[in-house]
Formats: C-alpha cells, structure tokens, sequence
C-alpha cells in the first residue's frame, strides 16, 4: 500500500497553483483558433434545423483560421429575442455580432440600438452590392447607411409531392407543376390534388399564428403589383380592395377539401409530411426537414395569381448591435467572420434558404442543388413587410393580422370587416412615436 | 406598545434586573430602560435585512414605475422626458386596454366562481363521502404542483382542434369539433377550464383544513337530533364555512386578476382581442412595444381599480360581519 501523501497547505496551494495553470493553458490550447484567437459574441435565433446548420457553418469558419473563435448564444425566436437584444444594445454592452430578420432592423436602427457598417471594410472583404440582388441589398440601409448584410432570403413558397400530383396529372412533361395564372385555376389545382389526396389537397398551418397568415396574404396582396405602406403618424396605405381579394382568396383554399379549415402550423406539416397532401404552403425553412422524410418533393415559388409575381419574404442578416466602446481589432474579425459566413452559405442554401451572396447561388454547384434551384428567382422577387417600427418577423404586427383576420378563416366572416379591423390597430400603432427613439432625435 | 411590553417582560426575568428590584425602584427603571434600547437594537438588527429588501424590491420600484409613468421612458434606453399626465390620458382613451381591463374582470368571474364551489364540493366528497382519502387529496391537489408552461402545453394539446382530447370528446357524443382555442367564442372558456384544473386544488386544501376543524361532536348531537346528512351539511358545516369561504373568494378574486402566462402561453398572443389580459397588456406595451412610460401608466391604472375592489370587498365583508 502506498504511504499517504503529507499534504501541507503550503503544498496544497502550489499545487493548486500549478493545477490552474495547466488548465489555462490547456483550455488555451483546446481552441480551434489557438491561444491568439479572440472570441467573438454572436448572438442568433436559429433552432432546430437551422440552428444545426448554422452551428456547422460556424465551426467550419472557426476551423478555417486561427484569428478569431466564434461563441453563439441562442435565444429563442421571436418577442425574446428581440427584447434581449434592445435591451443588450441599449446597456451598450452588446454582443459583437447577431442575426436579425431584416424587416426588424427599421424599428431599431432610429434609437441608436445598431452600429452601421463601414461598406468600404466590406468591400475590401469581397462583399458589396455587386455580390447582392439589388432588392436584398438594399433593405440593408437606411438612409445612406447600411444597418445589416443579408446571409439570406427565405421566402414563403410552395412545396409539392410529385408522385401525388403526377397521380392528379396536374404536372408538365418536365414533371414540373403546371404553369396557374388566376385564383380559378389555383383552386382547380387544389381540388384535383385533393381528388387524389388521403386528407386534404394542400396543407397550410395557420390556427394561432399571425406570421403564417401574414406570410399567405402578403403574397398575395403584392401579387396585385401593390405594396402597403405605413408612413410615420398614419393612416396606412392599404388598397382595400386588393386586401379583401387575397384573404377572400384564403378563405376559399380553406374549405375543408382544397385544405383544412383548422390546421395549426404542426398539423399542416405532419399531414405533408406524411403523404397525405399533395401541395404544401411553407417556408424555405422547412425543405429540409421534409427531405429527411424521404418525401418525393420538389417545390416553386407560388404562382402570380394576381398578375404580378411577388413573395412574401425576410432575409437573417447580420448586424452589430451598439456598443459604447467597440473593440477595432475585435471589430474588424466580426467583419472577416461575415465575409467568410457569406462565402460559405452553400450549406445554408442546402438547408432550404437561398444564400443572398450571389457568387454562391450562381455557382454550378447552386443550379445542380435541387429542389433549391427551383425557386431560386424568389430572391429577385422578394417583398419584406411594410416598413415601420413594429413590423417585422416575429413583431406584434403578424400577431395583430393575425387576431384580426382569423376569423374570417376559420369561421367564414367578412373579409372587410377583417381588414378594416386590422387597419384601425396600425393607424393606432402609426400614431405612437417608435419607443427606440420616442423624441426623433436618430429620425 | 408590544415591543417594550415583550422587553419590559424580558427585562424582569434577566437575573441582573431581579437585583435591581431587591436594590431600588428607581435603579431598576434605569436598568430597564437600557436593556429596552438594547432590545430594541437587537430586533432592528433581526427587521433589517426585512425592511431593506422590503425598500429595494417593492418600495423603491413602486416609486419609480410612478415616476416612469409620466415620462416617455423606453425599455431601449431612449426617451425619458416628463410627459405629464399624456400616458394617463392614452390609456383612458384606449381601447384595447379597456377591452383587456374587461377581459380580466370577465376571466375573474367566470373562473372564481368555480374554484370556489368547485373546490367545496370536492372537499365535502373527500372529508365524508369518498374512501380512500389520500388518494382524492393527491390526485385534487397534483396539478396545482405544475408550472404554468407545463399544464399550457397539456392543454395545448387537449384542446387541439384535430387531435386534441376535447373535441374526441365532442364528437364521441355526437357533437360538431371546437377550435377551442382559437375560436374567440370559446377560447376564453378554454382558458378558465385550464385554469380550474390547475388551481383549483389549493382552495380544495383550505377548505379541507376548514372541515376538519368543525367538531365531530356538533355532528353527534345532531345525529341524536334526528338531523340528517343534508341537514348537518346546510345547519353546520356551510354556516361554519363561512369565513374561510370569505378568505378564499378573496384570495381568488386576486389570483384570477393576475391572469397572464397560461392564456399568453396557450394562445401565443393571438385571438388576443378575447382573452388579453391587462396584465399581457402592460407586458406588451413595455417589453414587446418598449414604451415602459405607457406601460407603467397601465400598470397604475390596474392598481387603481385593484385598490377600489379591496375597498368593495372590505365594505362587504364589514357589512356581512355586523350583520352576522
């Protein structure tokens, strides 16, 4: 048997001592990106499937060098989110660097909450307008200054299972779904899918969420070569009888044939998801995970029913939310970390979104990417929400669409009344100063 | 007054003031007096910790929610000029805090009034009708155990207009399926269902601990009275109910005006224009909205009308009281 060790205190702390020390500098070592490499706060939103994509883009750039270490922290989607993060920037003690919807940043940037980035940086980086759609680039600024750099656009879209519509004979020789041009042939569409479909011909999940309604009607309002628009102090600009169009247009997909009058979000994609629809309103974000159901699917951007082809859509972008005293050194890794983001979007592409870095989604590799390529022109199409403080992904502007207009799909009442209802609450909301920056001061 | 009564006790049992009695009065008076002061720093000693978290988290914060509410301020840092009584003149002009003050008072009436018969009625099964006992106070009084997110999800789920519990039920029986939850005709009764569910337990203990301390001995004599089980239940045990059913309708009445996380988490902030509470109300002005100045003006305006239903209730309770 071994003697016991004699363990003074004097031993005990130089022990201890040396034992912090080779923890240092092990945990020093252990770093992807070496003893040198600064560490980078970056907060997100992205879970589930996207969350896994974006944690391997992130250990990809952090394998690639040695200058900086990328840490993420999730938060949850939504109102969460997006409290944390005001409050974040507004204590000046931010995170480096985070992903916004770019629809949010409008209601952020006035108050001071966002730092802008320096575009001849980003130039010199190999990322300007020339690397972007005019469209996605743009809604980066505000004024003359550029507030967030697109990784994305991911718009709403429509997903369809071939061997079910090839069965309803609704697809072309390239068995491609078949050109619809109008409301009446969408609803045929619908209907013949339905007459081959286990449940329901399409699947829209709508119950108790405002963004997917908002997603459908936006679609289809835009789709009347129209915009609304919210300019500060009201009223709302909104075409009344284009918005009563699309959600008239709603409330027929939604009889219980063409699709479920009282289908959640989760419904609508286990009834897709388990082959018992044939067409499949939904986000870009979903392809994947419907991929991994070994569905035959290939997907489109949804037909210009009302003569102008448009899409709903939102793009995760990247933004330096404010520090008081920002780190240049640490500053400049951020916008190497971006760049080098950008360049490698492919596998974000592969997860559904389209990369909004050109170079990627004009690659031959990008074309080859299927059923990606397929509604890759959304990206030239994209219509982000109307531009005011409290719209946005994940605002309580879709939850007010959405309490205002539910009714008139689940039960069937007035679309009008509907959209007079929702216009009162946004010249309300129009009335009210944005709470980032209530004096103007940043206007 | 109840302090040095206690110290004066303490002073007279202390071995050094028995001497001072033997001395001389006036000594022992001086005596006293310095061990009262020295009683009295112990106790401030003991009520400090107290009297500083008190001042800390409830005080100073109600002062400054006041002072807020009559600026811009924002949760974003910005603005946070004096804006005089505007925020208190929005809010009296504003709908949807009108509508969400009703929405509350509505959900308070219709849930308080079956968590407290509710919660009697099962009492009474389970102190003189039902055997096996424990069995009843652990099933009763389980789901108040939960937190708000879980038993959200459980009927969530229940409640699902294709797959949920509910409408299996309906249609079993013959009856059309609800859209429960988003149906603004039915999503409030939803809510108070799963709220009954969850709470309803702890009124059930109450009045479970009432119950048992009515003497046996009142129900003997009135079994050699001839009186039978529903003459014992209306003759004395409802009249001996009466002040613990005072306490939990009061109890109630506050629990169900703080109604926020199960509906907000049932119904994800929509159908909102039926079920939102006032409390979501000010948590959407100030943290979804980021206009805490507004929000802390709802937030007085709320306490406004919880102060005039304290008042109410105090008058009523007074009143039954004299009457009694």
């Amino acid at each position: 048997m071994a003697p016991p060790i004699e363990l003074t205190r004097r031993r005990f702390l130089s022990g201890a001592a040396a034992l912090a020390g080779t923890a240092f500098l092990a945990s020093c070592a252990g770093l992807p990106g070496g003893a040198n490499a600064r560490t980078l706060q970056f907060w997100h939103l992205l879970s589930g499937a996207d969350g896994v994509t974006m944690s391997g883009l992130i250990d990809g750039v952090n394998a690639a060098q040695t200058d900086y270490r990328v840490r993420p922290t999730v938060l949850a989607w939504g109102e969460p989110y997006y409290t944390k993060l005001a409050m974040a920037a507004a204590g000046g003690r931010a995170p480096d660097v985070s992903v916004m919807h770019a629809s949010r940043v409008v209601g952020y940037a006035p108050g001071g909450l966002l730092d802008t980035w320096d575009t001849a940086r980003l130039a010199d980086l190999g990322v300007d307008a020339s690397t972007f759609t005019d469209a996605i680039w743009q809604k980066g600024f505000i004024g003359d200054d550029l507030y967030s750099v697109a990784l994305d656009a991911h718009p709403f879209i429509l997903m369809y299972n071939t061997e079910i519509c090839a069965e309803a004979g609704v697809l072309d020789g390239d068995g491609r779904l078949r050109p619809v041009t109008s409301p009446e042939e969408f609803l045929e569409l619908g209907r013949a899918v339905a007459a081959v479909s286990e449940s329901h011909g399409l699947s829209f999940g709508y119950l108790g969420d405002g963004a997917q309604m908002w997603r459908l009607f936006y679609t289809l309002y835009t789709q009347h070569g129209l915009e609304i628009e919210l300019p500060p102090g009201g009223p709302a600009v909104i075409d009344e009888d284009a918005a009563v169009a699309s959600l008239g247009f709603m409330q027929q997909l939604l009889d219980d044939e063409i699709a479920s009058r009282s289908a959640d979000y989760q419904s609508a994609i286990a009834e897709f998801a388990t082959g018992r629809s044939g067409l499949f309103l939904t986000g870009v974000w979903e392809l994947r995970s419907m991929q991994e159901q070994n569905l035959p699917i290939d997907a489109t951007i949804i037909p210009a029913l009302f003569g102008t082809p448009s899409v709903y859509a939102d793009s995760h972008s990247f933004t330096l939310p404010h520090q008081s005293s920002p780190d240049e050194a640490t500053r400049d890794l951020v916008y190497r970390f971006v760049a080098d983001i950008l360049k490698g979007s492919f596998d974000w592409a592969e997860a559904g979104h389209i990369p909004a870095y050109l170079p990627v989604t004009q690659s031959a590799a990008y074309a080859d990417l299927l059923p990606q390529a397929h509604y890759a022109e959304a990206a030239e199409l994209v219509k982000y929400d109307p531009p005011a403080w409290f719209t946005g992904s994940g605002s309580r502007f879709q939850a007010d669409f959405g309490a205002a207009v539910q009714n008139v799909l689940l039960r069937g009442a007035d679309p009008a009344e509907a959209i007079a209802r929702f216009r009162t609450r946004i010249d309300q909301q129009l009335r009210t100063p944005n709470p980032a920056d209530p004096e103007g001061a940043g206007a | 007054m109840t302090l040095d009564t206690a110290s004066g006790r303490a002073g007279l049992a202390d071995s050094a003031a028995t001497r001072t009695i033997v001395t001389g009065r006036r000594a022992g008076h001086r005596r006293r007096h310095a061990g009262d002061r020295g009683e009295q720093r112990i106790a401030w000693g003991f009520l400090a910790p107290f009297l500083v978290a008190f001042a800390l988290f409830l005080v100073w914060p109600l002062l400054h929610g006041l002072y807020l509410s009559f600026t811009d301020q924002s949760l974003t840092g910005a603005g946070g000029s004096f804006v005089g009584a505007t925020n208190y003149i929005e809010a009296l002009g504003d709908p949807v805090m009108w509508r969400s003050l009703g929405n509350t008072a509505w959900f308070t009436v219709l849930s308080t009034v079956p968590l407290v018969l509710l919660a009697l009625v099962m009492a009474l099964l389970v102190q003189r009708g039902l055997p096996g006992q424990w069995l009843w106070r652990l099933s009763f009084f389980m789901p108040y155990l939960l937190a708000s997110t879980v038993i959200s999800q459980i009927w969530v789920w229940i409640f699902n207009p294709q797959i949920g519990a509910a409408n299996g039920i309906l249609e079993a029986l013959g009856l059309e399926p609800i859209a429960w939850l988003q149906n603004p005709d039915t999503n409030m009764l939803a809510i108070v269902i799963a709220t009954v569910w969850w709470t309803v337990g702890f009124n059930f203990l109450l009045y479970l601990a009432a119950l048992q301390n009515i003497p046996e001995t009142q129900y003997e004599a009135a079994s050699i009275d001839g009186a039978g089980e529903w003459r014992k239940l209306f003759s004395i045990t409802v009249p001996q109910l009466g002040q613990i059913t005072v306490l939990i309708v009061i109890l109630q009445v506050l629990a169900s005006l703080k109604l926020f996380d199960q509906a907000y988490q049932m119904l994800g902030g929509i159908a909102s224009e039926t079920t939102r509470s006032i409390v979501q109300y000010i948590y959407e002005s100030g943290f979804v909205g980021y206009r805490f100045g507004y929000s802390a003006a709802i937030s007085y305006v709320f306490f406004a009308v919880i102060v005039v239903i304290g008042v109410i209730q105090a008058l009523v309770t007074r009143r039954r009281r004299e009457h009694s």
